[in-house]
Order: C-alpha cells, then sequence, then structure tokens
C-alpha cells in the first residue's frame, strides 16, 4: 500500500526491460508530472535514460540511436500523436505503455500505422495519478463539480485515476461512499461498472478481509482546508504552494537566482522526509542543527589550506560538502520565508482564533475575537476572508450570528467583492444544509463526553488542536462502527470484519493536514493500511478557487 | 497486498532495531543522535562500559560507511525493490509487487503483420522490378529498346486512361507530357516524377538480393555489403531534383537514371534509409558503448577495493597494500577514461559546419552529466589507502584496541564474577570442588589466557601455539612474508584468502568451545542448587577454610569463563543491535568479521610485521594485572601512573607508542573526525589530526628525531617517508584537477580559483619533495 513504490516500480520495470542502450522517455503533459513525483533527473539518467520529451513536442530530432519508451495517457490526442510517431518513427525501437485501459479498436490502429515494425512492447501500466507521499496521492483535477454534480468530462478522469489506484496497488476493494453527496455515489458507481468491466483485470489474490475504498466528498468538511497549517509540509502548501512538489520562490524578496523554484521531495530529500510532519518550532530547531552542522563540515573558509592535511581534508569533503549546501540553503529559504510570512501575517494569531472557531464552542469569546482580528490591519485579506468563512461555517444556524456585520467588516476594510463573494458561496458548499455528517456539534453521548473530556484537559498546542473529520471517521471504520446509514456499501455484500486496507478518496480534494492523519492513523493502529487520495491537494487558495468555479459553473438549485 | 503479509509488528514481542542505545534500549534515529545520548544519559556510568559503546559506535561507523557507499552501489543497478526512503513511515516498508499489468503485444503483433504483409509485398515488388530494369547495359543500347524492355517488367497504363495528372492535377497536353513510371507503370506529369540514380538502385537490389531470400521482411535481410559507406554520399532526394532540373535540358536521355513515380521513389528512399541505418554506427553510440563498459568495470572493481582499502585502513592483514595500491590505480584509470570519453560525447559535432539539432546537443550534456555524477558519487567511496608508515600504526593500533576491548571484557567479567563469588560464599565446599578438576584447562581454554597474572607473555604464547590451528596459521603467516618478499602477487592472494579461512576456522572454534564451556558452567549451576540444602547444613563448619580457597581457585577459573563467554556474548549483544539492521544490507563477505573482532587480536599480535620488540613490549604491558584495572584504567587518561610507568620502562622507544595506548581518545578523534568527514575514512583523518597536535607522531613522522626512535629506523626511513608522500601528493593533484573541472564546467568561478590555487601549492610542495629525494 506505498503509492510511490507502486508508480516508481512501474516506471523501473519500463525502463528496466528496454535493455541497454542510451533511452529517451516520450511522456505527456499529465505523465512528465507522474513521473517527475517518483524521481529525480539524476536517478533516472543513472538508468541511461537521457532525454525527456513531450509526444507532442515538434521540435524533436531523428535519433536513431536511442530507444524510445512511451509512457502516456491513453487520451484520443496521445494515441492519434504516436500513430504520426510511428508512421516517421525518430527512434529506433518503441517501447510503448499506456497508463490505463486502452480499447482494442486503438491498438489496431496503432498496429496499423508501424509499418517499419519499431514497437517492441505495447502494454497498460496503471500509473495514472499522481504519487505525493507513500500514503497520499493526488490527480491534480481542479474545478470538479458543477453545481452539485460532476463536471461530465471530470468524472471519467476521476474513474480511470481511482482505478489506477487500485490496479497498482492489486486491490479488487469492496465500495462505500457518503450518502449525502451525489457525486460520492456517482463515482462510486462508475468505479463498481469499471471493475465488473474489466474483471479479468480485476482478478487478484483474495484477502482474508476484502479492502475497502471509501468515497467521500469535501463539502462535508469543509473547514479543513480553510485552516492554517504547522507542519512542514502542509505549511508549505499552505503558504508556498506546493505543486507536484515544487514551490515557487520567485516572489520571495532578494532570493538567489538558483532558488526560485525549489524541489521538496521526500524521496530524495532527507533533511525534508524526516520533518515532513514536524511542526514548525521543530523545524526550526532541526535547521539549526543542519546549519551547525554544515558549518562544522564547511571547509575552513575561503582561507588558504595550509597544510597537505587540510588540504586532503577539503577534497575529500567537497562533493559530499556540495551536496550539503544545496540542501541547507534550500531548506533555510523555505523556513526562512515561511517564518517572515508568519510574522507579516501575524499567522500566531490568526491561526489561534481559527482553532478556537473549529475546535471550541464559545460563540461571544469566537465573535470578539473575529471582530478584533478584522479590524487589526495587518492581518491579510485572505485571512480575513477565512476567518469569516470559518465563523459561517461554524456559526450558521446561531441564534445571535453576527455574520451580516462581520460582511460589513469585510467590505469597510476594502475585502474585494469577489473575496466577499466566496463566504456565501462557502456556505452553499459546506453548509449545514449539505452535510452529511456533524462536523462541529456531535450528537451521540460518546463523542460528547470525550469532547467535554477534552475541554477539561486543555489543549497542548492550541495550533494544532483541531482534527480533521476523516479522523473519526476513520476511526470509525477501523473500529466497525461507521454507520451504513451515512455511508452505504455498494452492492449487496457487506464487510464482517474490521477493515485492513482502506483506500479513502475525498471528491474535491484532500489536504495535508488529513495526510498526516492518515500517516498518524498508519502508525499507531497495527494490521490496517490506509491510503489517501483526492482529486487535488488543497490548501486554503485552490479550496476557495474550487468553491469559486463552482458556484460559478452550476449556480444552486433551489437558492 | 495478500493475506501473506506478517503483521507489522506483534505485540510486545517486537523486536528493536536500529540505533538503539545498549543501556537503555531507547531507539534513536541516528548514530549522531546515540552519541549525544550516550554523552547525556550515561557519561556518568560506569567507563569500561564507555569505552565498549565507542567502539561500538565506531562499528557502527565503518559499517555506516559500508552501507552509504553500497547504497550508491544498488542506485545504478537497475533493481526497481531498492530504493531509498527517507524518513517514510516504516509500516509501508512491507514489500509490494509491480502492481497490474496488461500486454497488448499479441494483438498488436496480429495487426501489424497483416499491414507489414502488404507493405512489404510492396516494395519488394519494386525491388525486383528495380533489379529486372538494372540487369542490362543501358548506355550502349538504343532508346527504343530500353522502353521495350522496360515495359516487359511492368505493363504501362494507356495514355488515353490518364488525362490528368494523378497527382498534381495538371492536364496533360503537348507540354506537358505523360510520363510512366518505370517501377508501376503509372503516369505522372514530369514535375511530379522522380529518378532513381543508378548507384541507388544498384544498391538497393544488392542488398536485397540477399534479403529476397527471407521473404516477407525485406529490412532483415542483413547487411548490404560493399555498397555501404561509398554509397551512403550519394544523392538523396535533394540532390536527385537537381539532377532532373539539369536533365530537363536534356530531354528524355534516361542512361544513369531509372524514371519513377514520386510514391515508388518514397517507398524505396524509406527502405533504403533503414537499411543504412541498419548498419551505420554513430560515433556517439560507439563512445558511449566505451563509456559504459568502463562504468561497468568501475562497478565491479571499486566494491572489491573498497573491501580491501576498509581492512586495511582497519589496520587487518587479510590483504596486502600493495595489492590494494595496484588495484586502485586501475579504478582511477577507469575514472579518467570515463571523463575523456564522456568529454568526447560532449564535443561531438560541435565543430562541424553544420551544428547538430538541438536536442542532439542536449542528449551528450546528458550523457556527460550523468558520467560526471558517475565519477562524482564512486570517486567518493573510493577512500585512500594508508601508507606504509601509517598501516604499521593502524595495525599497532588496532590490536591495542582490540586488547583493550578484551581486558575491558574480562573486567566486566571480573565483577560478575566477584559478585557470583560473594554468592557462592554461601555454599563455598562446592563451588571449590566443582571447579577444582578443571583447573587445568584454563589456559588452553582462551586465546587470552597468556595475560592471566599467573602466566607471563612469552609462556601464554607458546602454549597458545600448542593449537594445531594456530600453528598452521603462523606457517602460513611466515608463507605469506616469503610470498611477498619475492613479490609474488598471486600466491600471496591465496594465502592470505587460505590464512582468513584459517582464521576463521579459529574464531568458530573459539566460539563454540566457549559456547561449551557456559553450558557446561549452567549446568554446574543447576547442579549446585539441588545440593545446596545439603550445603546448608555443613556451611558453618567449613565456612573460614573455604572462604580462601574459593578466591584462589574460582575467581581465577571464573575469570577464564567469562572472559570467553563474555567476550563472545556480550558482543553478539551488543553489537548485533546497533549494527543488525546495517550488516543486513552489507555482503556476506563483510559480515562475518564484524562480530568476530576478538579474534584478529591474536592474529595481530602474532603477525611479523611489526618487528620484535614492539610486540613483546605490547604484550608485557598489557599483561599488567588486569585485576588492578578496574581501579585504574590505563587506557583512559595518558598520564596516568601505569602508562607513566611503561613509558619509563620502555623508555623513548615506546613514547610513540604510549600514545597510542589511549583508544578512548583516539576514539573520541574518530568520532569526531567521523562526524566532519561523514563517510570518509575516519582513520586517515585521525592520523592527520594527531600530526598536529600530537608531539610524539611527530617526531616519529618527519623530524629527525624520529631517526633516534629505533623502532621507527626498523621500517621508515626518511626516503621512504617522502615517496609516500610523493604518491600522496599525486593522488591530490589528481583529485584536485577533477574538481577544478567538474566546478569549471559548472561555472564556479571562485572555487575553480580556490582549487587551482591549492593545486600550485601542491606541485609545488611535489617540486621540493623531490629535489630532496634526488
Amino acid at each position: 500500500m506505498n503509492v510511490t513504490l507502486a508508480v516508481k516500480q512501474y516506471i523501473s520495470k519500463m525502463i528496466e526491460s528496454s535493455g541497454p542502450g542510451m533511452k529517451v522517455l516520450l511522456m505527456d503533459k499529465e505523465t512528465t508530472s507522474i513521473v517527475s513525483m517518483v524521481y529525480t533527473q539524476s536517478e533516472i539518467l543513472q538508468k541511461e535514460v537521457y532525454l525527456f520529451e513531450r509526444i507532442d513536442s515538434q521540435n524533436r530530432d531523428n535519433m536513431k540511436h536511442l530507444k524510445a519508451i512511451c509512457f502516456l495517457r491513453p487520451t484520443k490526442e496521445n494515441v492519434e500523436n504516436l500513430i504520426q510517431e510511428l508512421r516517421r518513427p525518430k527512434y529506433s525501437v518503441y517501447f510503448i505503455y499506456f497508463s490505463n485501459v486502452i480499447s482494442k479498436s486503438e491498438v489496431k490502429a496503432l498496429a496499423e500505422a508501424d509499418e517499419q515494425e519499431v514497437v517492441a512492447e505495447v502494454q497498460e501500466f496503471y500509473g495514472d495519478f499522481i504519487a505525493v507521499n507513500p500514503h497520499l496521492f493526488s490527480l491534480n483535477l481542479q474545478g470538479v463539480a458543477r453545481g452539485r454534480s460532476w463536471e461530465p468530462t471530470v468524472l471519467p478522469r476521476v474513474t480511470q485515476g481511482l482505478t489506477s489506484v487500485l490496479l497498482s496497488l492489486k486491490k479488487c476493494p469492496m465500495i462505500r461512499y457518503q450518502l449525502s453527496s451525489d457525486m460520492a455515489k456517482r463515482l462510486a458507481e462508475s468505479v463498481k461498472q469499471i471493475i465488473t468491466k474489466e474483471y479479468e483485470l480485476f482478478d487478484f489474490r483474495k484477502t482474508e478481509v476484502p479492502p475497502l475504498l471509501l468515497i467521500l466528498d469535501r463539502s462535508d468538511d469543509a473547514i479543513t482546508p480553510l485552516l492554517n497549517q504547522w507542519t512542514y509540509q502542509a505549511m508549505v502548501h499552505e503558504l508556498l504552494c506546493l505543486n507536484n512538489n515544487r514551490i515557487d520562490l520567485s516572489r520571495v524578496p532578494g532570493i538567489n537566482k538558483d532558488l526560485k523554484e525549489v524541489v521538496l521531495s521526500a524521496e530524495n530529500d532527507e533533511f525534508y522526509a524526516n520533518n515532513l510532519y514536524l511542526n514548525f518550532g521543530e523545524i526550526g530547531t532541526n535547521i539549526k542543527n543542519l546549519m551547525e552542522d554544515f558549518q562544522k563540515k564547511r571547509p575552513k573558509g575561503q582561507q588558504k589550506l595550509e597544510s597537505i592535511t587540510d588540504m586532503k581534508a577539503f577534497v575529500d569533503n567537497y562533493p559530499q560538502f556540495k551536496k550539503m549546501s544545496g540542501t541547507v540553503s534550500k531548506h533555510v529559504t523555505v523556513v526562512g520565508e515561511l517564518s517572515r510570512l508568519v510574522s507579516e501575517r501575524q499567522l500566531m494569531e490568526v491561526s489561534e482564533v481559527e482553532q478556537e472557531l473549529a475546535c471550541q464552542n464559545d460563540h461571544s469569546n469566537a465573535q470578539q475575537n473575529v471582530r478584533r482580528l478584522l479590524q487589526n490591519p495587518r492581518v491579510s485579506e485572505l485571512d480575513a476572508v477565512r476567518l469569516v468563512m470559518l465563523y459561517a461555517l461554524r456559526y450558521e444556524r446561531h441564534s445571535s450570528s453576527i455574520l451580516s456585520s462581520l460582511m460589513e467588516e469585510l467590505n469597510r476594510r476594502g475585502v474585494s467583492e469577489k473575496y466577499r463573494k466566496i463566504v456565501q458561496a462557502m456556505i452553499d458548499y459546506g453548509g449545514k444544509r449539505v452535510r452529511g455528517s456533524d462536523l462541529i456539534t456531535p450528537t451521540d453521548a460518546v463523542a460528547i463526553t470525550k469532547q467535554f473530556f477534552k475541554g477539561l484537559k486543555g489543549v497542548e498546542n492550541v495550533y494544532t488542536q483541531h482534527q480533521p473529520l476523516l479522523h473519526d471517521t476513520l476511526d470509525q471504520l477501523i473500529k466497525g462502527r461507521l454507520k451504513d446509514s451515512q455511508f452505504p456499501y455498494l452492492g449487496p455484500s457487506s464487510l464482517r470484519d474490521r477493515p485492513q486496507d482502506i483506500i479513502v478518496f475525498i471528491i474535491g480534494g484532500a489536504t495535508y493536514e488529513e495526510a498526516l492523519t492518515v500517516y498518524n492513523l498508519n502508525r499507531t493502529m497495527p494490521g490496517v493500511r490506509i491510503v489517501l487520495g483526492g482529486t487535488t491537494i488543497h490548501n486554503t487558495k485552490r479550496q476557495l478557487a474550487e468553491v469559486q468555479t463552482e458556484h460559478q459553473n452550476g449556480g444552486r438549485k433551489g437558492i | 497486498m495478500a493475506s501473506g503479509y506478517p503483521p507489522p509488528f506483534e505485540g510486545s514481542a517486537e523486536v528493536k532495531e536500529g540505533f538503539l542505545c545498549p543501556l537503555c534500549l531507547k531507539d534513536l534515529q541516528s548514530f549522531y543522535q546515540l552519541q549525544d545520548h550516550y554523552e547525556e544519559e550515561h557519561s556518568g556510568d560506569n567507563r569500561h562500559v564507555g569505552g565498549q559503546i565507542k567502539s561500538l559506535v565506531q562499528k557502527a561507523i565503518k559499517a555506516k560507511d559500508k552501507l552509504l557507499k553500497r547504497d550508491g552501489d544498488e542506485r545504478t543497478e537497475t533493481s526497481y525493490e531498492s530504493f531509498y526512503y527517507g524518513g517514510v513511515d516504516p509500516y509501508m516498508w512491507e514489500p509490494q509487487e509491480l502492481g497490474a499489468t496488461r500486454s497488448h503485444l499479441d494483438l498488436f503483433k496480429k495487426h501489424r503483420a497483416a499491414r507489414i504483409d502488404h507493405y512489404v509485398i510492396e516494395v519488394n515488388k519494386r525491388i525486383i522490378r528495380l533489379e529486372k530494369l538494372t540487369s542490362f547495359d543501358r548506355t550502349n543500347m538504343d532508346a527504343g529498346k530500353i522502353r521495350a524492355l522496360e515495359k516487359s517488367v511492368v505493363p504501362w497504363v494507356s495514355d488515353q486512361d490518364v488525362p490528368f495528372c494523378p497527382d498534381c492535377g495538371g492536364k496533360f497536353n503537348i507540354r506537358n507530357r505523360r510520363h510512366h513510371c518505370r517501377l508501376c507503370g503509372s503516369i505522372m506529369c514530369r514535375k511530379c516524377m522522380e529518378f532513381v540514380p543508378l548507384p541507388l538502385a544498384y544498391k538497393l537490389t544488392s542488398s536485397t538480393r540477399e534479403a529476397l531470400c527471407v521473404p516477407g521482411s525485406p529490412g532483415k535481410g542483413g547487411s548490404p555489403g560493399a555498397g555501404g559507406p561509398v554509397v551512403q554520399q550519394l544523392p538523396r532526394r535533394g540532390s536527385i531534383s537537381s539532377l532532373s532540373s539539369v536533365s530537363s535540358v536534356l530531354e528524355e536521355k534516361d542512361e544513369d537514371r531509372i524514371r519513377c513515380c514520386s510514391h515508388c521513389m518514397d517507398a524505396l528512399l524509406r527502405h533504403q534509409h533503414k537499411l543504412e541505418e541498419k548498419d551505420h554506427v554513430p560515433d556517439i553510440v560507439k563512445l558511449y558503448e566505451r563509456l559504459r563498459m568502463c562504468m561497468e568495470k568501475v562497478d565491479e572493481r571499486a566494491p572489491e577495493y573498497i573491501r580491501m582499502a576498509e581492512s586495511l585502513n582497519a589496520g587487518e592483514t587479510t590483504y596486502n597494500l600493495e595489492t590494494a595500491g595496484g588495484l586502485r590505480l586501475e579504478v582511477q584509470k577507469y575514472y579518467e577514461h570515463i571523463d575523456a570519453l564522456s568529454k568526447k560525447i560532449l564535443t561531438l559535432g560541435l565543430k562541424d559546419e553544420v551544428q547538430p539539432h538541438p536536442k542532439t546537443l542536449q542528449l551528450q550534456r546528458m550523457v556527460r552529466y550523468s558520467a560526471t555524477l558517475f565519477v562524482q558519487e564512486k570517486l567518493l567511496g573510493l577512500m585512500s589507502l594508508p601508507t606504509k608508515e601509517k598501516y604499521e600504526e593502524l595495525k599497532e593500533k588496532r590490536r591495542e584496541e582490540q586488547e583493550k576491548r578484551i581486558q575491558q571484557e574480562r573486567q566486566a567479567a571480573l565483577e560478575a564474577q566477584k559478585r557470583r563469588s560473594e554468592m557462592e560464599k554461601n555454599r563455598p565446599i562446592l563451588s571449590a570442588n566443582g571447579d577444582a578438576p578443571r583447573l587445568a584447562q584454563g589456559p588452553r581454554m582462551t586465546k587470552a589466557g597468556g595475560w592471566l597474572p599467573s602466566s607471563d607473555a612469552v609462556h601464554s604464547r607458546s602454549r597458545e601455539l600448542d593449537d594445531p590451528l594456530l600453528q598452521q596459521i603462523n606457517n602460513i603467516e611466515s608463507f605469506l612474508r616469503q610470498a611477498r618478499a619475492a613479490n609474488r602477487t598471486d600466491e600471496i592472494a591465496m594465502l592470505e584468502e587460505n590464512l582468513r579461512q584459517l582464521q576463521d576456522e579459529f574464531d568458530a572454534q573459539q566460539t563454540s568451545r566457549a559456547i561449551e564451556l557456559s553450558q557446561r558452567l549452567a549446568e554446574e549451576e543447576s547442579l549446585q542448587q539441588s545440593q545446596l540444602q545439603y550445603l546448608e547444613q555443613r556451611e558453618l563448619e567449613s565456612k573460614l577454610h573455604t572462604r580462601e580457597r574459593s578466591l584462589d581457585f574460582g575467581e581465577e577459573k571464573n575469570v577464564e569463563e567469562h572472559g570467553v563467554t563474555g567476550s563472545n556474548s556480550r558482543e553478539d549483544l551488543n553489537v548485533s543491535p546497533v549494527l543488525s539492521p546495517l550488516l543486513k544490507t552489507q555482503s556476506i563477505k563483510s559480515f562475518p568479521r564484524l562480530p568476530g573482532n576478538s579474534p584478529p587480536l591474536q592474529r595481530d599480535e602474532r603477525t611479523p610485521t611489526p618487528p620484535a620488540g614492539e610486540t613483546l613490549n605490547s604484550s608485557t604491558s598489557a599483561s599488567l594485572n588486569p585485576f588492578d584495572e578496574d581501579a585504574t584504567p590505563i587506557e583512559e587518561d595518558p598520564t596516568n601512573p601505569f602508562s607513566e610507568e611503561i613509558q619509563k620502562e620502555h623508555g623513548q622507544a615506546s613514547s610513540r607508542k604510549n600514545k597510542e595506548y589511549n583508544p578512548f581518545e583516539d576514539k573520541e578523534d574518530q568520532e569526531r573526525e567521523g562526524k566532519e568527514s561523514g563517510p570518509r575514512n575516519p582513520f586517515e583523518d585521525d592520523v592527520d589530526n594527531d600530526d598536529k597536535g600530537n608531539p610524539f607522531k611527530e617526531t616519529s613522522n618527519q623530524t629527525p628525531a624520529a631517526s633516534t626512535n629505533p623502532f621507527d629506523e626498523d621500517d621508515d626511513g626518511p626516503a621512504v617517508d617522502d615517496i609516500i608522500e610523493e604518491e600522496l601528493l599525486l593522488q591530490q593533484i589528481d583529485n584536485i584537477r577533477a574538481y577544478i573541472f567538474d566546478a569549471k564546467l559548472s561555472g564556479r568561478t571562485d572555487e575553480v580559483e580556490l582549487l587551482s590555487q591549492n593545486l600550485r601549492e601542491l606541485q609545488s610542495t611535489l617540486q621540493e619533495q623531490k629535489r630532496k629525494t634526488h
């Protein structure tokens, strides 16, 4: 149940079966992202792959001494491009791998184009998703919904992505979905249809407890993506926006030109891998240690190296030093920028109120704090809107809700209309009316007592007290307590035992906070393996964009 | 994921591994954390346990070094099972098979075969006709006869049927005349006509003459023989059209070419391309193949070298310094080849008038880049060898470390024994009874027997040799010495192998003996327990008398037993938790060497290389009464009375060695160094470091005072010293050059400057050295 490894294995297998010799990797836009998430250039260079080309690129030369490995999504355009390519082959031999199921007629069309017999392999390798972390995948799709239903072109892509995850992990799951979401139901049915149609593909060894696919809808928990984050990966994404593990630092004041875009990948950056889930304070300490380590290793200044011994030591350490200096400067820059943003936007204060809104139940206190922060000129526009949205979602139905006066406050601050409109859109998206489960106020006795005790104990860290709804959902699922009435099974059969292998998919995008939750569950629950996926990986900006497009596209029935 | 997976862990029976603290079993993430943890938590604990940790830690460094290098190796292998996981959730680590796949190749081939047949038949038809058309002498034949012949090859389409050119749609008339394709008989206008020049026709037909033997696959016929390189220069499409423009003047003169339509021409040209490519190997491919060969050689040789260098740097005597040096040179030569070849690839075609396609250049850059990466990564793992002199020191040091460890172990055993004997005071008679008969075995039970206070060093050594295995080892060692003197490398290698096997065998024997002993001991203990009641009755009577005896005999004997069992079990216990995860990934060959660290001590002691005096000195000093040691451990402090005593005893001669008697400091140095230099060999840095601070070293290394040192005079005179320095310098110069190149390549000018400055200095130092020697 490691999605990163799954994709990596597919790609190594492709490269391996093409034998020795210089190779070119021929990809499309999406597969380029898929590959770049799991392999670095230097890593793949060692496998004799020297060129990376887009199948739709016109600027390619004849290089008959290269072998071409084509990794493509089975789209119409790709097949068409490939047919053209095979008619006039530029490389000596072609190993063709499609990332998903391809139709027989398309295979035939390709075969007929291969008059020069350059194709040596045609296979389906189901790496049709972006592996972000070993237990987290994304499909990099935004604007998946139109109103409350699927954007028609997107549903097939999501189905393909999700089935490819299942195939790459060799799982043929039972499916549960969130009843309150029509989209979840549609997707579940669509996935089931593929499984039935391609039953030969899904014929894996039966496990004692069948794996489970749980399909959720983001609108059930619209709060989580709105919170400021304090663990490294999530924070980087929230403040700097991770895009296929890359962050754009070009807007950072005084940035070195080498660091305009940096790659943060747990696969080959040890520091990042070790600090992915640590909070900001811990990272500060670790980066200090990293610096100190580096200072020790660094050759003694630019001063002259006195003796042969000095020189020898310098030469011995030189390559290592180079490597380390890259890591150090990268993380120092990133953490530096994070802390600059934190202090500039007063995120500590903002986050405290956010967490209070999300987790506590004290209306008067909350409204005071929100009002106070709205009047603080240093709080950014985005954060102000975020606070109002959180308030709106939280105290939507509260008898003395001050939402309208908060909206006026936003107006007074000069917050653009676009943003102000999103507040209403957000309520439409994730308000009480659409929620299937109890995001905010627990209803059953156990949960109430739990919350009561939590309140008594106080919280360890005010900035990280929020637990995403997903935690409860998964916890109940693992314990076999998830209600069939809210999350029904698709089809007649249901799971009698507690599930072991769980794949959760959130329509509308997952968050890194949820990824952390899943990571912790994986660690603490013996025998349970969970993989989380989403149509995208959200941060607040993306969530707002998503809500906005959905709002614009579909409007809402009944408003 | 199948049901077959074991649960990730099983309750309390969880097996811990990783960097565990040997004292509190706390799991620490890395070696450094372990070290820090140890310094914080346990610095107050017993000192000699500390020594053990440090030696473990040192092993961990070495193991880590190996691991890191091995990691690098693995990455270049195409195995897709081994990946670097970073700090990824360990519960995701379970083995995972390749995801589902589905092949469409059969279907694809089926459809393709049908298509190819058609295509191939078409091409073959044309080639056969071409052959017929070229089979007669065109120049000396009149046009009408040629035309008749041409018409016999393929029926011409009648003129009336084609009023317009099928390609361009132009109407045929007097000015725009009809032309027949000689290959398919169709009609085209002149503009749409092409010509097959005779040389091309000959070439095509000559190659297919063989190809036709394999019908259905024109391309698979193999090489086009003599046509090859000459014909390749001949005109293709571009020059053909220029030809035809010239020919428009000499209308209808088809002496040296064959008229054909553009479709036929296209098919022929494609066919020709294919033939050409089949045979033509571009320069880049040739160079690249050689490059890969060199890389493979490095992959093959470098691990071998690293194994040797590690062993040598650890002061072991398994390998020969010269052989390792030779191997190093060989590997370095391959690096140079790789560098040169990749540079050649990088500059391919740059001087041509027509610049290569940007993608070609990109390819060349990438090949070069990956070669640079390869060299960097591998060179990093290529630790340098100790110089002869250092090697001697290392051997010395290693031996002493091991003595120390054994002593520590014995101390620990002694304490345990003390505790035990106190316990046994309650049942003294029995212990006296039970132990007395085995007392005689004492000295032979353990190799370390010689260091008991009861027997002196020389005595014990001769007794050790009673063991036939040891004698054999000794013999082989002397053979080895002779072989080395005679410079017979192949024999040396064989003997070394032999010696290693013997030593392993000896180690195993010792271990099994120790196990046996401990078992017997356990049996006895149970016997004692059963007799306890009986004993208690007699306790009062014999108390006074027996206490003395138990101290005299029992203790001595138990020291023995604990020394052996303790040393083995302790090592197994302590080494394995720290090293086991590291060792797992190591080659099997290096594995058995690590845990068995105490036996090589013996080996070293008997090695012929160090002068006899030294050996004697060390063993006598080591044989200082171990009982005193737990009070004042000599190894901890160079100023402690014992080492001073030794110093006095052996005079100036052993002063250098005394310094080395201080393994704790050395180890600390190494650790510090290890921290700074990461996976580099800690020993060398250590020695270098000592050079600055340690007055003893300096005297022995360079200053004239060294010559007053009798030991140094033996094996390293100033001349030898210089030669070694020279070698070292040359090595460094090589390295620095490589870095300069790298830095230049990536445009880091400041570094280039710094490096070239270093280079200059090194070179001047080298000159000086040379002047001195001549």
